[in-house]
């Protein structure tokens, strides 16, 4: 099967291809934007671990 | 070891981190191998020639579109009955991904049904009831969106999210309810299915990479909705002194 054979898709290849573009567009935006959403919290203090009971963790004002 | 400790967000946070990479790393490979085995082990199919090679994108996106909306309403209720933050998180996290394989089933089936049908959409059941869960998901999100309080935010999505998940029992029935142009399901629980092994097997292996990249994702995106509610939550502390 040569390149173009196997692109050409049996004449379907707009379709095919189009479909796994259009889904490998999406779930790149869906990467991208999360990605974006992290690195806007990159500047946040890790939570820290609170142990059940305790209020070591607890502001009081 | 007490595992109700990860019920609490902070607790659960580097948790999650941790489980990541054993979910993100197989969803690339089963991706890999899922499409290598679709697009050179399966054969032509001899009525619908190589278009039928949509399917192996189409049906684990529009079965995902499905599963992660009835999961979706479960932590929602979940976290509205026992007041649990984790599972209301959870909810929030799981709409974006189920909304996204929503779309992509959306899509890929106009491009399937052009070349096979002659048209790209038209309002049948099955497709004008995943129109409706596009809908929903979408509604779920700029739902809470709208509400600045996270609990209120958590419990104005839940009741949202419950009721609507009587239409998916209706996607799934909609091609035997209905005179549908869409056409039936090839995959059932019980009978054999009725496709060829290797076919039915790039379509598994696609349904499992999918799963584990939801995971994964839904996992990231948990913990960015922990860190900003910490973020909030410290903000409003620091008004009230």
């Amino acid at each position: 099967m040569s390149l173009s054979e196997f692109l050409s898709m049996g004449g379907y290849g707009f379709y095919v291809w189009g479909s796994y573009l259009v889904s490998l567009i999406a779930i790149g935006a869906e990467l991208i934007s999360l990605s974006r959403r992290k690195k806007a919290l990159a500047h946040q203090p890790k939570p820290k671990p609170v142990i059940r009971g305790s209020i070591t963790n607890e502001t009081t004002s | 070891m007490n595992l109700y400790k990860y019920a609490a967000p902070v607790n659960f946070y580097p948790l999650a981190g941790k489980l990541i990479p054993w979910f993100a790393i197989p969803a690339a490979i089963l991706f890999a191998v899922g499409l290598y085995v679709g697009f050179f082990v399966a054969p032509t199919d001899f009525q619908q020639g190589d278009a039928y090679r949509i399917m192996f994108i189409h049906v684990p996106a529009a079965w995902m579109g499905m599963f992660l909306y009835v999961l979706l309403a479960c932590y929602a209720a979940i976290g509205w009955a026992f007041n649990a933050r984790l599972a209301s998180m959870m909810a929030s996290s799981i709409a974006t991904t189920g909304a996204m394989f929503t779309f992509i089933s959306l899509v890929t089936g106009a491009f399937w049904g052009k070349p096979t049908w002659g048209t790209w959409w038209v309002w049948d059941a099955r497709m004008t009831s995943t129109l409706i869960l596009l809908f929903l998901y979408a509604g779920f999100i700029s739902l809470q969106a709208s509400i600045e309080d996270p609990r209120r935010a958590d419990r104005a999505g839940a009741v949202l999210a419950i009721v609507g998940v009587i239409n998916v029992p209706i996607i799934y029935f909609s091609v035997q309810w209905w005179n549908t142009l869409h056409q039936g399901a090839t995959i059932r629980m019980l009978g054999k299915p009725s496709i060829a092994p290797s076919m039915l097997a790039a379509m598994l292996i696609m349904l499992a990479a999918c799963w584990l990249y939801s995971v994964a994702v839904v996992l990231i995106r948990l913990r960015c909705i922990i860190l900003e509610r910490e973020q909030n939550a410290a903000r409003l502390a620091e008004v009230a002194v």
